[in-house]
């Protein structure tokens, strides 16, 4: 395992004036993204930050509804967290569907976002991969690709975005709160994780020195909530194909829907198209399986993951049928 | 008395000339040392002051420089479950934790909990009922095991079903496969410790 | 030696006891390998090849060996010469991998080592391996999964072994004339074994004198083999395996590492240890080879069988040969008297493999048994009873009558807790809600073994005893039951017995593997104890003794004292009146006779409910019933531990686990987090009972070991209970989520 120097800070300005992953140093909060990755030397830091002293560990209703999460907070308390087990289950559920008991209480809500992709070769610096090494190839388009995505692809890179939170949250809609050398900048959530594109070594809207310092969920939708995640066990393993879904009724149609998915895509996926279908039709089964497969009208397969499309119409299905039955309730 | 065979750690075989020879041996190439830094860890409730490098892994630093060795190290990743100690009462990787950022914290290993917990004399009743329900074969896993089961023994937010008992045991892997008894012997603790909840 | 099967010494002990090890295993104070840290130790961390095959050119070392705290790189170009590994059984010195690490510039595959960094720290270790620079002249000509070769019709691939065909009867012609036939093919996926301890050396020399610290399930076998390499008298290596992470088999036999750690510990003249990394650990310590299978049957239309062919295919490797004969024990399973198996081999590139859990049979198993299941389907038959109406009363192969044999019990008695009078036959038509239930069901079977072996037995002057043997507990609970069998024998409470094992500097003891290791140890422990006992009689009856003159035979020992006529003495008080400590003794035994007279092997039945919900295509393991005939069960609670355990890993090969390899041969999965083991959350409602019938014709136990015979049959009975809810036969382990949509 590379040295590397440690600092730790006590307030966010202190912590922003250094710069961040991009020259060679990184910010360390629960530390079960980046000490995973400096051990595989994935990740090369010169300096780590360790931003845990910061003051981002609160949970706060704002005046308007929205719901204020420190960047601090981890996995467990905001999953468990009253107003997120009331109001967003959605987002509760899929953060207690990620990971282990022992990683989730590690695990921050800041650090969640900036998870790296789970892709075998993005893990292996011995192996060629345009998202650590661009120009390098990418090794699991023609290699094994079981887990990777079948939207949002690239010719440059195929990885999955492997968060369960993120999903939740781009079902519920939130904003990310920036702090960076220029000032405090807001993103919305679902525009923070870029496509691959050409540049898949570019993952997000985080600009040299910016620290996420919050998460503000929007307010409250309402509706029958439900995240639903597939994978070959039981627990304790990253989504072949997650959905999270939010369901609301008048009377037997649906009013308002917001899906996404998780394990099938590049970045957490809104599935807008899937949502267009759904709307102002009755909930039934067959429009729930209508909706799922506009969501991967763009799908694109290769060798191993062809079954992800079938995986991932039916967490639609499924999800939409669950939370339409929460939202009855 | 029933014992197996037990070492002291620490026993050596090295002779006295063998360890002059390698004093005297020249240290390879630019031989710099990477910086350290003093840090004071609270492990099972005593205060060591150490002198560790910032890229020192928690779990490292308690096998080898505290010699707590029952933390045990089964993937280096957070994969396995097998290095869960408590920091500050919640369970977690100690694999993927620096040892510097760990100071001012509470730190629990298997070779504390009983105590921790307030069983001075004996062993804490998830100790126990791993004894009485053989929740363990090899016992690589098992102190990982007890971690975590002591912890959401504890946990409010964590419903007593078996379901969300086996959901929240699952961070740690069992190869001998004893998941059955595990899970009996968390449920005994369980209800020794609360009270028949 | 002592041949301990007559009727006359069975000894009657079954009892449920905690382990003697759970206090040291549940607080932290049990010693693995990797819990050893020496004074003036190093670590040591391996460099290993990224290519398949091919050669090593050349290795850059100037930027590692300038790294913070390196001591040393030890590789082909200045590696000790040492002695060709051994490689024999029969001699006790077996290695995993003969080819001797950095023997030639030759790369056999991924994961191989090519470098050893040695350094004051783990970290410092590890950085520096990664500075390592190894040139190669990569080799396009290589192979990862002998699936690709196998053309789906006719002969397997690879080259075929003649000493694992054999035939009874006339399978051919047998198979012509046959009204119902069945020729299909069966692969299972390459397993690791998963060990939660990674492979650990520490090794250390004083003087000429070597010492290993290793997580072995085989200290002697490691001993003789260090010996070999190293040109010194095995008294001169001791291996320590005290405590182990489990193995299952991929720790019975040793692997380069150690030789390396041992190398370099020599150079440096200081100890070394080596602790693998989990990616190597999946690379350089074995794993169940991939294998494809084909059977045919042939069957009367009342289901008597009248043929079988099998035919088997593992993967081997150009670094060590293994031939896990996966028809193996086929010819023993079923009453037919036309039976032809073979099995060849393909070599591939990759690390050797080894014996996992059940080696060899497991996959058989998986063919055959869900082969019969197929022609049950033809025959429009249940499955069990077509088990049932081709039940083997004695051993087919052979001719011999059955030690014991309960499989009849077996069938019924789980087929009764199950509720498989409860099945509908029809695929599909059992349903709850969103799930569509499935029950399958299989045959379980391993054969029974038994080694040589010593042991030793003392009575102490405090009331203690010792037994030690040069055998070793990987968690299956040998410790336990050595401590019950001295109790036993002696009277003494188990808490005053102070059993040693994991130490090759004891009386020489088997391998923990094979489900052998109860059945050959009890019975030298009894050995042991007679000769002890001995001991204790010829000091009572010595001048001044409490039995002077008397004649040794008339003395008895009974409950810690020796009885003569109307007079007895405690054996404590004998010891303190010669001013002894320790009174004790080796004693030997070994299988004898019986073994012509007699066919050993356990039977059981396992009956399995899954539930597939194909709106989220998603498979469970609901319920596993198993009931199994192991002869006795000296301790029930962790034999049952053990057929629970290989319930577990049996859902693993029918569910899970498949080592991959990409068309680069490079190593998909080979962590924890990718390659897929059961979790907690996993556990289906497991329900498992121990038929209790004393197989005396086997040792004085009457045990006959539990370790394996879980595993077997579970992968089988998931495939058949799936295709009982679907209608899907998936042929091809495991039963993946692709493999259930695309069929």
């Amino acid at each position: 395992m590379r040295t590397f120097e440690l600092e730790s800070v006590e307030a966010i300005d202190q912590a922003v004036r250094h710069r961040s992953v991009h020259d060679g140093q990184a910010f360390i909060a629960g530390g079960t993204t980046l000490l995973d990755l400096v051990k595989l030397d994935v990740m090369q830091p010169e300096k780590v930050v360790d931003v845990t002293r910061l003051p981002l560990k609160r949970i706060e209703l704002l005046d308007d509804g929205r719901l204020k999460v420190g960047a601090l907070v981890s996995n467990t308390e905001l999953a468990r967290h009253d107003i997120v087990m009331r109001d967003y289950p959605v987002l509760s559920e899929a953060l207690l569907s990620g990971a282990s008991t022992g990683l989730r209480n590690m695990a921050t809500t800041g650090g969640n976002v900036m998870q790296r992709t789970r892709c075998p070769y993005f893990r292996d610096p011995d192996m060629p991969c345009n998202k650590r090494e661009p120009g390098s190839g990418c090794s699991a388009i023609d290699g094994i690709n079981r887990n990777h995505a079948v939207l949002g692809t690239s010719d440059q890179c195929i990885a999955t975005h492997p968060s369960d939170m993120c999903v939740g949250m781009v079902a519920a809609g939130a904003t990310l709160v920036l702090e960076g050398p220029e000032g405090q900048r807001e993103v919305a959530f679902e525009d923070y994780h870029l496509l691959p594109g050409n540049t898949p070594e570019r993952e997000h809207d985080l600009k040299p020195g910016e620290l996420i310092t919050h998460v503000i969920l929007d307010a409250p939708r309402g509706g029958g909530q439900h995240y639903l995640k597939l994978r070959d066990r039981a627990s304790y393993e990253f989504a072949l194909a997650s959905c999270a879904a939010i369901v609301t009724l008048d009377g037997d149609s649906v009013s308002d829907v917001r899906l996404a998915l998780g394990g099938v895509a590049t970045r957490p996926w809104r599935a807008t198209a899937a949502e267009e279908v759904l709307k102002g039709q009755p909930a039934t089964q067959e429009n729930f399986e209508r909706a799922a497969e506009a969501a991967f009208t763009d799908a694109v397969a290769y060798s191993h993951n062809g079954y992800k499309i079938t995986l991932g119409k039916q967490a639609i299905a499924r999800a939409l049928r669950d939370a339409t039955a929460a939202a009855r309730v | 008395m029933a014992s197996v065979n037990r070492h002291s750690t620490g026993v050596g075989f090295c002779t006295p000339g063998a360890q002059a020879e390698i004093a005297e041996r020249p240290r390879a190439a630019s031989g710099k040392t990477s910086d350290t830094r003093r840090i004071t860890l609270t492990v099972n409730g005593q205060q060591h002051a150490l002198q560790v490098a910032p890229n020192a892994v928690l779990l490292d630093v308690l096998r080898d420089e505290l010699n707590l060795f029952g933390t045990k190290k089964g993937c280096d990743h957070g994969q396995c479950g097998a290095c869960t100690v408590h920091v500050n009462g919640r369970s977690v990787n100690s694999c993927l934790m620096l040892a510097c950022m760990q100071e001012g914290a509470e730190i629990v290993t298997i070779e504390g909990l009983a105590e921790s917990a307030g069983f001075e004399q004996g062993h804490h009743p998830v100790q126990e009922a791993f004894l009485e329900h053989d929740a363990y074969q090899c016992g690589y896993c098992t102190a990982g095991q007890m971690m975590t089961a002591s912890a959401i023994i504890s946990d409010d937010s964590i419903d007593g079903d078996e379901a969300s008992l086996r959901e929240a045991m699952s961070g740690n892997i069992c190869r001998c496969g004893a998941y059955k008894n595990i899970l009996e012997a968390v449920q005994q603790a369980r209800g020794k410790m609360r009270g028949g909840q | 030696m002592t041949t301990d099967t007559g009727k006359t010494r069975e000894h009657n002990l079954s009892a449920e006891k905690p382990r003697i090890d759970g206090t040291l295993k549940l607080t932290g104070g049990a010693d693995y390998a990797a819990d050893r840290n020496l004074p003036n130790q190093t670590w040591g961390y391996p460099v290993t090849s990224t290519i398949t095959s091919g050669k090593l050119v050349s290795l850059e070392l100037d930027e590692a060996l300038a790294m913070p705290g390196v001591l040393d790189i030890f590789h082909h170009d200045n590696f000790d010469r040492l002695s060709r590994s051994p490689n024999s059984f029969a001699e006790e010195n077996l290695t995993s991998e003969p080819r001797l690490p950095f023997e030639d510039n030759e790369i056999h595959y991924q994961g191989q080592y090519i470098a050893l960094v040695v350094a004051d720290t783990l970290n410092h270790a590890r950085a520096a391996a990664r500075k390592v620079r190894a040139n190669y002249e990569r080799s396009d000509d290589f192979l990862t999964d002998i699936r690709t070769l196998d053309r789906g019709e006719g002969d397997l691939p690879g080259e075929e072994q003649s000493g694992d065909a054999s035939s009874l009867g006339d399978a051919d012609s047998a198979l012509e004339s046959a009204s119902v036939r069945l020729d299909q093919r069966y692969t299972i996926a390459q397993e690791n074994h998963s060990v939660m301890e990674m492979h650990a050396s520490v090794a250390q020399w004083e003087n000429d004198m070597l010492t290993i610290y290793e997580s072995s399930q085989g200290v002697v076998f490691q001993r003789n083999a260090l010996a070999k390499i190293f040109g010194i008298p095995p008294e001169k290596v001791t291996v320590i395996s005290h405590f182990i992470g489990s193995g299952f088999g991929s720790k019975l036999f040793m692997w380069p590492h150690a030789i390396m750690t041992a190398v370099a510990a020599r150079r440096l003249g200081r100890p070394v240890k080596t602790v693998l990394s989990r990616q190597q650990e999946y690379l350089a310590t074995g794993y169940r080879p991939t294998s494809l299978q084909r059977v045919r049957l042939g069957a009367d239309d009342s289901g008597r069988l009248l043929s079988i062919h099998h035919d088997g295919c593992n993967e081997s490797s150009p670094a060590g040969k293994h031939d896990d004969t996966v028809s193996g024990a086929t010819p023993k399973m079923y009453d037919c008297g036309n039976v032809a198996v073979t099995n060849r081999l393909v070599t591939v590139n990759k690390c050797p493999p080894c014996p996992m859990r059940a080696p060899g049979e497991s996959s058989g198993n998986f063919a055959l048994e869900t082969a019969l299941d197929e022609l049950a389907v033809q025959l429009d038959m249940d499955p069990l009873e077509l088990r049932k109406k081709n039940f083997a009363d004695k051993d087919p192969a052979s001719g011999l009558p059955w030690s014991s044999n309960h499989l009849r019990e077996c069938w019924d008695n789980a087929a009764s807790r199950f509720g498989w009078d409860k099945r509908n036959a029809t695929p599909g038509a059992m349903k709850d809600g969103d799930e569509i239930i499935g029950y399958g069901m299989a045959t379980q079977s391993w054969e029974a073994m038994r080694q040589h072996c010593s042991a030793r037995f003392g009575f102490r002057a405090d009331g203690s005893l010792l037994v030690a043997c040069g055998t070793q507990d990987i968690g299956t609970g040998t410790y336990t039951i050595v401590a019950q069998t001295a109790s036993k024998l002696t009277g003494i409470p188990i808490e005053m017995i102070d059993v040693r094992l994991g130490d090759s500097s004891l009386p020489s003891g088997p391998l923990s593997g094979g489900s052998f290791a109860t059945s050959t140890v009890l019975p030298a422990v009894s050995a042991a104890f007679d000769e002890a006992v001995s001991q204790l009689k010829t000091l009572a009856t010595a001048e001044g003794g409490a039995f002077e003159n008397a004649d040794t035979d008339a003395i008895e020992f009974q409950d810690g004292r020796l009885v003569h006529g109307g007079q007895s003495v405690d054996v404590t008080q004998l010891l303190k009146d010669n001013q002894l400590g320790l009174v004790d003794a080796v004693g030997s035994a070994q299988p004898g006779d019986e073994q012509s007279q007699y066919s050993f092997r356990s039977f059981g039945a396992v009956f399995v409910e899954i539930r597939w919900d194909p709106g989220i295509s998603r498979l469970r393991v609901a319920r596993v019933v198993s009931t199994i005939d192991i002869g006795r069960a000296i301790n029930p609670m962790t034999a049952r531990n053990q057929v629970e355990g290989g319930i577990v890993m049996g859902m693993g090969m029918g569910l899970f686990e498949q080592a991959e390899f990409d068309h680069s041969g490079y190593p998909y999965n080979n962590n924890l987090a990718d390659y897929i083991l059961p979790v907690n959350a996993d556990m289906p409602e497991v329900d498992v009972e121990l038929l209790d019938y004393p197989d005396y014709h086997h040792n004085a136990f009457g045990a006959r070991g539990v370790g394996e015979i879980g595993l077997t049959g579970v992968a089988a009975a998931i495939s058949n209970a799936v295709y009982n809810a679907t209608g899907k036969r998936i042929r091809d382990m495991p039963i993946s989520i692709e493999k259930m949509l695309a069929s």
